[in-house]
Order: structure tokens, then sequence, then C-alpha cells
């Protein structure tokens, strides 16, 4: 093999002489065989003419040896190649308008998708950084209040030790820590504890030094720390000699054991600069009811499934549920195994789906019109190609060069397409709410190249392909300008379809606009107008009791009042619609002298702790009852407000002003004073939950204070809600200074409220906009698609039109005619579009408010208006046929 | 022109391989001698011949040279290459088991 390699080789060498010279060569070796068949022949005994005559015909065509000799060098096609990309270059530049609308058209297609491909990549598709990542799951409890895997000391090491479906378990903390590094150059970064075994299962080591020790992952061990890539290289310098330094975390020093890899994400997505051993005590944990809550990970066994690790949890989640849960909230919790990306990207999914699906509608439309557009060139080029193939070119040559075509032209389409996804990128990025994870990081790498190249060449090979199979009969040849209409089918086809497809992607864009709409139109039951929220961080370790941190707010609070303009100045933990709040369990609260609610039903309630302004600042009316006053901050009593919802729910038909609600789990005792109306609490699109208010005290306790005795309010930093007469733009900076006047070094945030409510509806507002903007540019390229096809019937009946006209048909006859054929596409792609749109409208369904997949206004509007822009597309060329003059639509050829 | 005697494909690789067996030999000399060899049977026509010549040589199993033929013309000489009698092996046995296989077929009386 080797030496037939080689000979091979070596001949390439030898014999890659100009062409003209192996022509010569063959040619002559050709004429020697003549030579010696007529010296045959002579010898035979004909006559030197006779000889020559018979020798002639016994050889055959020359020319096609030659073709055949030539044909059989390898990699002899590569020079048809060069030839047949020279020849479409030449045609290109005769038709220019052609080219750059088909460039352009492809390049909108590409560009699109590649953005949106370069999106999602991440999210559905990229592997995740660590090793088997296809076999990393998120492993623990879930439940109504949280729905991400968690597990805690009390049964994590039985899991650990008991498990059959993982080959690696191991855990980090639940939540990264804002911790201090006290050096020379100080900063604030976030800390993460994790188990010794948490790098190796996830397949990560250090790119410098070492992960911990088992023996380092115990309590009282000496202290040491991992840090990330990114800290090493802004704190560091790079520095090598980081390892075994001591740093200084949060007041006392860690030995650095390692560096953390470039890119390293912890599969919490959560940001961590210093990671650092957890350190439980194994013993202790093992007997504490909870002990550390956790999040678990695990590395499954090659070959377990995800169902069968879940099927073989069972039974330790059983016996954990049964031991540690107490008996009232059990049914409440569930034993949870999923995969890491899924845990990672869950909620986006079905969006990111949804935009790619959408996009990819959007190419296939763009490639139905360049394959439209290179048909009509096809045709009006079908001479040509006739005399080609009657001048010997083969039919696979001729499908190879319109495939050349195609192919030059895609992937200039791709590269246009490339710039412009880089726009568009930028475009989606501004667009784009928080919480869309990786999307800071979405950029166009190797990879996304990779894709839009590829994507060029399925488009190339989809359009190419479709001209090139119905391309030369020898007969076009002889025929004129009248042409077979079947050739048109194709064409008409494709312009159904685009129909279609628009159709489908307007249905959906309509769905999420009116949606979205409805989202903007609802009445939250808050009034956001004039409101500033000021979240303000009091560093742990100087305000370190209740007491400092009320003293701190109380200030504040009467510095804000004495504003001008300032209408009301309360505490909550958050405002409503969205935003952080502690749940209650409907089933934890009872009613004074009524039996206790069935446990685990009723779902859970929002609780809020908040002093009296919290109602005027907002607008919330009270309905029954009193609002909390002033005195009642000095009281002692714990009292509530509750929303009209709870108060129905559990006062049917009462008055529950002055009842007392008793909250089992604690045995706490509420009183209620009045009855607030319901505000939209559980987000811009969940169903209100019932909500009780807790009225935030004067006292320690209702402040943070270390250990909450009552703990009513568990320690949320308090959010001051300030409501203004003047624009909040101008009362933030005086917030500002206010706040700087007690304390000059905390940080304050605010916000406008109507920010944080437009903020919610972010997300929706991307989809909406990019399924909209991707719906716009479907519907142009079909309608354009529409017009061409039309125009172009309407051009090859140009003859007919004026026989009809010249036997007496009217020009309104005329223009029903060409209309008609328009019609007919238009109402095949519709019918068909809608039934698809009715089908696909379903994957949208958890994405629309108020909306049903299949509104039936929607659907009409939408009809009815691909109807009229399509209608108007074909109208021009049909007016344009209408207009023609008899005599000239007779000799027109 | 060629006989219809159509030719299985791939044959006449394995003829041209034979052919040159012996030394070195000009496209004209294959063809007469196949045509000798085979009494006449098996005419190969020039359109199946130079294509097959340069095709063997690309794939490096005979070599081409020009030298003089046996009147003292110039013409292209091909030989076989180490490559090619290997080649040759294989092709052969290949046509034994294919010929024994379709003697088998057609039974004892095709054969006697």
């Amino acid at each position: 093999m080797t030496t037939e390699w080689l000979t091979r080789f070596r001949f390439l060498l030898r014999k890659t002489l100009s062409r003209r010279k192996r022509q010569s060569e063959l040619d002559e070796e050709l004429h020697f065989h003549v030579e010696q068949s007529i010296a045959a022949k002579l010898a035979a005994g004909a006559t030197a003419e006779e000889a020559r005559r018979q020798a002639l015909v016994e050889f055959g065509g020359v020319e096609r040896t030659r073709e055949q000799c030539h044909e059989a060098r390898p990699g002899w096609w590569m020079g048809t190649v060069l030839q047949d990309a020279r020849y479409a270059l030449r045609g290109f530049r005769r038709n220019p308008v052609f080219t750059v609308t088909v460039i352009a058209t492809l390049a909108l297609g590409i560009g699109a998708t590649t953005a949106v491909f370069s999106v999602v990549d991440r999210i559905l598709f990229r592997s995740l950084p660590y090793a088997h990542d296809d076999r990393i799951v998120s492993v623990g409890l879930v439940q109504s209040l949280e729905r991400q895997e968690f597990t805690v000391g009390g049964f994590f090491f039985d899991w650990r030790d008991n498990q059959k479906p993982f080959e690696a378990f191991a855990a980090q903390g639940a939540l990264p820590h804002a911790c201090d590094l006290v050096e020379a150059n100080p900063a604030q970064l976030n800390c993460i504890v994790a188990q010794a075994g948490f790098l190796p299962m996830l397949g990560i080591s250090p790119v410098l030094g070492r992960n911990f020790l088992p023996d380092e992952d115990r309590p009282n061990a000496s202290r040491v720390a991992l840090i990330s890539y990114g800290l090493w290289l802004s704190h560091y310098n790079r520095d090598p000699g980081i390892l075994n330094r001591l740093i200084d975390v949060d007041g006392s020093p860690a030995r650095v054991v390692g560096v953390l890899p470039r890119g390293f994400e912890l599969p919490t997505l959560q940001a961590a600069d210093v990671m650092l051993p957890m350190a439980l005590d194994e013993g202790v944990e093992r007997k504490s009811s909870p002990g550390h809550a956790m999040r678990t990970f695990a590395r499954l066994r090659p070959g377990v499934t995800i169902e069968q690790a879940k099927a073989e949890l069972e039974p330790l989640f059983v016996h954990t549920r049964d031991t540690l849960i107490p008996a009232q909230i059990r049914k409440d919790f569930h034993l949870s195994v999923r995969s890491l990306r899924d845990r990672e990207t869950k909620d986006v999914q079905l969006t990111s789906w949804i935009l790619l699906g959408s996009v990819l509608a959007v190419l296939l439309i763009a490639c139905a019109n360049v394959a439209s557009l290179m048909m009509a060139r096809g045709e009006a080029r079908e001479r040509e190609l006739a005399v080609r193939s009657a001048l010997g070119a083969s039919r696979g040559r001729l499908i190879r060069q319109t495939l050349t075509e195609a192919a030059l032209l895609s992937f200039a389409g791709a590269a246009v397409g490339m710039a412009l996804a880089e726009g568009l990128l930028r475009v989606f990025l501004d667009l784009a709410p928080t919480g869309i994870p990786f999307l800071a990081r979405a950029g166009l790498d190797l990879r996304i190249a990779l894709f839009t190249v590829l994507m060029s060449l399925v488009c190339g090979a989809l359009f190419g392909l479709l001209p090139a199979l119905q391309t030369p009969r020898v007969v076009a040849l002889a025929a004129r300008a009248a042409k077979s209409r079947k050739r048109t089918v194709l064409r008409r086809c494709l312009v159904a379809g685009q129909i279609a497809i628009s159709m489908v992607l307007l249905s959906g864009a309509a769905l999420l606009l009116k949606s979205f709409q409805n989202m903007e139109q609802q009445s939250l039951g808050i009034e956001a107008q004039g409101v500033l929220t000021a979240r303000i961080a009091l560093p742990g370790f100087r305000y370190d009791t209740g007491q400092k941190k009320m003293d701190f707010y109380l200030r504040a609070e009467e510095a804000l009042r004495r504003l001008p303009g300032i209408r009301a100045v309360g505490f909550s933990d958050s405002v409503p619609p969205g935003g952080w709040n502690n749940d209650e369990r409907f089933a934890d609260l009872a009613a004074e002298g009524k039996p206790h609610p069935a446990q685990g039903t009723g779902g859970s309630v929002v609780s809020r702790g908040v002093t009296p302004d919290y109602f005027r600042a907002l607008n919330i009316p009270i309905v029954l009852g009193r609002n909390f006053t002033e005195e009642d901050r000095r009281g002692n009593q714990i009292l509530v407000v509750l929303s009209r919802l709870l108060a129905a729910r559990m006062f049917p038909g009462e008055d529950p002003v002055g009842k007392r609600i008793e909250r089992i789990r604690d045995d706490q005792w509420f009183t209620v004073v009045g009855v607030a109306e319901n505000v939209k609490n559980g987000g811009l699109t969940q169903q209100n939950d019932p909500e009780i208010y807790f009225l935030r005290r004067s006292v320690q306790q209702d402040w943070g204070g270390r250990a909450p005795v009552g703990e009513v309010m568990s320690g949320a930093a308090p959010l001051m809600i300030v409501d203004a007469v003047l624009p909040p733009k101008t009362v933030a900076p005086w917030v500002r200074s206010q706040i700087a006047g007690i304390d000059p070094t905390v940080p304050v945030e605010t916000e406008t409220l109507s920010q944080s409510v437009s903020k919610l509806a972010d997300r929706p507002r991307f989809e909406t906009a990019l399924l909209g903007f991707f719906a716009f540019c479907g519907l142009l390229m079909a309608v354009i698609g529409l017009y061409g096809v039309i125009a172009f019937v309407a051009a090859q009946r140009t003859q007919e039109i004026g026989v009809r006209m010249a036997l007496g048909a009217t020009r309104l006859n005329i223009l029903r005619l060409i209309a008609a054929e328009g019609l007919r596409l238009i109402l095949l792609g519709g019918v068909v579009g809608l039934a698809a749109a009715l089908a696909a409208s379903q994957l949208l369904k958890s994405l629309l408010y108020n909306v049903g997949p299949r509104d039936p206004a929607t659907y009409l509007a939408v009809s009815l208006l691909l109807a009229l822009v399509a209608l108007a597309a074909t109208l021009i060329p049909a007016r344009a046929a209408m207009k023609v003059e008899p005599v000239a639509a007779l000799r027109y050829e | 022109m060629a006989p219809s005697t159509d030719l299985l494909q791939g044959t006449l690789d394995l003829l041209i391989l034979q052919t040159l067996v012996p030394g070195p030999m000009h496209g004209w000399g294959v063809a007469q001698r196949i045509q000798q060899v085979s009494r006449e049977v098996l005419q190969i026509g020039q359109g199946s011949l130079y294509p097959a010549l340069h095709r063997l040589e690309y794939k490096g199993w005979i070599r081409s040279d020009w030298g003089n033929s046996e009147n003292n013309r110039r013409a292209k000489f091909y030989a076989l290459t180490v490559a090619g009698r290997k080649r040759l092996e294989t092709e052969r046995e290949t046509w034994e088991r294919l010929s024994s296989a379709i003697g088998l077929v057609l039974g004892p009386e095709a054969q006697a």
C-alpha cells in the first residue's frame, strides 16, 4: 500500500506537468496507435487510402478517449471545479442584481441563525465543562418552596455511604457567601465551601497546585483555600508563588493550595472566587436534624440512567423522609435527580428551542427564496445550458456547475451573515433579560463559525439541488419562449410553503405579543409611579446586632421623612410583583377556634414584614379594618394584615378583623387588624398567592437580629420604600446623600419600582421582540417570493394575455386571471400554515399569559394581515399584466 | 470497433497487467497481443485501452517511458511495477475464484 502511494505521489510530482504537455503526449501516443494500425493493414494488403480509412473508423472518436484518459487522472475534477467557479463568477458579474439579492437574503437567514445559535448553543448543545458531563446529575430533595435539589447534613452522609448508582457523590455549599480578602489590596469576594470529593467528582483538577486533601476537609483542620483563575490573574498577576501563601479570608489566614482552571464554573453557576473546604463534622451532622444545607451533585456509573438512579435512591429517600422530616410536611418533599444541563438551564430550554426553531424557519424561507431565484435564472439560461449540453457537457457536469454556483453564493452569504450575526448578537445582548444563563459569554467562536459553514452548505445544497434537478433537456434548444407551465410547479410549491411557514411564525409572534400586552396592561394592585426603593447593605461585622441595624434604619427613615415632597417612607422585605419573599405554608396557619387545615394542602402564602407606610407608598387600599399605625410599632403584639384572598380562605364569610391566627410550627399567635386588597405577588404571570403582612415593630428581633426570637422576619435586609411627589430621578440622589449622612461607608442600591416591574417583563419582551423580528423577516421574504413567482408567471403568459385581449377579454378579466394564480397560492399556503400554527402553538402554551394558544382573534388577525400583504404582492404584477398593450403582447417572445 | 464480447468489469485491468509480464510494451502492442493470444476473440478498442492504461499508471501498477518502437518510431512503453505484479497476483486469484464459481453454477456439462 505504501509503495503504491509513494509511486502515486512521485507520479503526481512528475506528472504535474502543464495540461498542454500531457495533452500533446497523449496525442502522440494515440497517433502512434493509428500509424501502427495503418501499417498493419498495409501489410495485410490494403491500399494506402483504404488502410487509412479503416484504421480511422476502427479508432473511433479521439476527443472522447482524450477526455476519458484525462478523467483517469486522480483529482482531475479539481480543475473543473475551478473552471466551474470561474464560469459562475463571470455569470454573477453579468447579473449583479440577482447576485446581491441572493447574497443579502442568505446573509439575513444565515446571520440570524448564527446569532441565535450562538445564544442557545451553550444552553442546549454544547457540552458542559466537566469530564463525563453527560453523567453528572444534581441529586436531592425538592419541595414546593425550593425547586432546586438540596440535601442537608442529616441525611447526606447516609445517602453517600449507601447509594449504588453513582461512582462519585459530593456536595458544595448551598450558597456562596460574601467574604473579605484582607490584605494590602483588600477586596470583597464570593466564597464557596465544597467537599474534598467535589472537584474530582466533576473531573476538574486545579491548573496549579492541588485539590483539598480529605484530611483538610475536617473540622479544625488547618485552613486551606483554592482560588479562581480570575482572582489569580487580577489579584496576584498569575504569580506561581501563590502556592502555599497565606491569604487572609474574613480575618483568618488560609493557605492557598491550588488555582482553579480558567473558565471553571460551579455547577450551580454561582460566582465564586475562593473555594474553602466544607469541613463538616460528620458525626455531629449525622445526628443533627436538619444539619447543614448543601447542593449535591453526583456522577452516574457508566450505563446507569437517571431513572434507574432515581429508582435505586428511592429506599434511601423514603427512610430519610420518614425519619427526618416532620410528619405534617412530609408529603411536600420529593426526591429529584436531574441531569446537570436541566439543573442549569431547564427554564430557558423551551424558549431556546422556540427561538432556534423560528430562526431556522426564517432560514428555510430564505433558502426557498434563493432556490426560486435560481430557478428563475435557470429558465432564463435554459438555452445556454442546452447549448453546453449539446456540446457534450454531461448532465452531472451541469448539475455540478449549478451546485458550484450555489456553494459560492452560500459561502458569500455566510461571510456577510457572520458579520450580520455579530451585530444581531449585540442587539440580542442589549435586549436580553438577566437570568438567561451564559448569555454574557455568547460570542462567535470557531464552533459557531463551523456551524455557519455547515448551515451554508446545507442551504446551498437545498437551493442548488432543486433547480439542478430540473435543468437541461435537449429539447430546450428548440424550445422558444413558450415553456410548459409544469416547470413552475416547484416554484409555486416553494412559495406556498413560504407562506405557510410565515403563517406559523406570525401566529407565534402575535400570540406572544398579545400575551405581553396582557402582562403590561394588567392591574398589579400597586401604584408604581413615583416609588423608589433603596436596598442598603449593612456590613455584618459592624452592624452585628438587630439593635444596631434597627437604629440605623429608623434614623434613615426619620431623615428621609424630612425631605421635601416625600409622601411616605416604609420598610418591607421586598416589593411585589416579583422579588424574594419569605413564604409560609398555608397549612401552617390556623384561625383560632377552627380545625387546623389539612397538612400539605393549600400551597404557600407570601409573607412580608412591613411598616405602616408600606400600604400608603404602594397605594394598596385597606378594604376592611385598619392599617397598622405608628403606635402599633411600639407595641408588643404581633399584628397582621391579610390580603383579601387569604382572608376569604381562612375566614370564609366572616369578618376577620380582631381574630387571632396561630402559626402551628412555632406556636406563635398573631392578631388580624385589617384586610388589604390583593396585589400581584407571584411575578407577572403567576396566579396571585394569598399574602400575610406582619407588622415590622421597632424591636430588634424584627430587624434581623442574630437569632430572632419570634422568627417573624428571618433576617432579610429590609428594603426602604420611598413614595415621592417629585420624580424618582430627583429623589434618588437625596436618598443617597441622607443615608451617607448617617454612615458614608454603606453601599446603597436604588431602583424605581417601575424599573423593577419592567425588569420582570424583560424575558417576555425579549421573546416577543425576537420572534416578532423573525416573523417580520419571514413574511417579508415570503412576500418577495410570491411577488417574484407571480411576476414570472405573468411574464410567461404575456403572449397568452395578448391573445385573450385580442379575443375580447377585458383588462379586468386579465387582472382576475393573474390574481387568481396568486390567490390559489395564498389560500393553499395559508390553510396549511394555519393548521401547522395551531399545532405548533401548543409549544408556546407555557409562555403565554391570559391568552390561549388557539386564541381565535389572534389567528383571525394574523390571517387577515397575511392575506392583505400577500394580495398586495400579487396585485402589483397582476396590474402590470393588465396594462400590457395587446399588440406588444402578441409580438412578445 | 470492439466486438460484442463484453469484458467483465475489471477484467481489462487483469488482461493488461498479464500482457505486460514478459516485458515493456506500447499501447498498440498490448492490444495486438491480447487479440492474438485470445485467438481474435478479445479485441480491445483504443477507447477502452488508453483510459485503462492511464488509470493503471495513476494507480502506480504500471509505469510509462518513452522509447523507440520496432520500426524506430518514438512510442510510449508501459512496464509492470512491483505493486503491479502484486496486483496481478490478487487479480488473478479473484478471477480464478470467480470463474470456478461460475463453472460450479453452470454445472458439469458446461465444463465438459
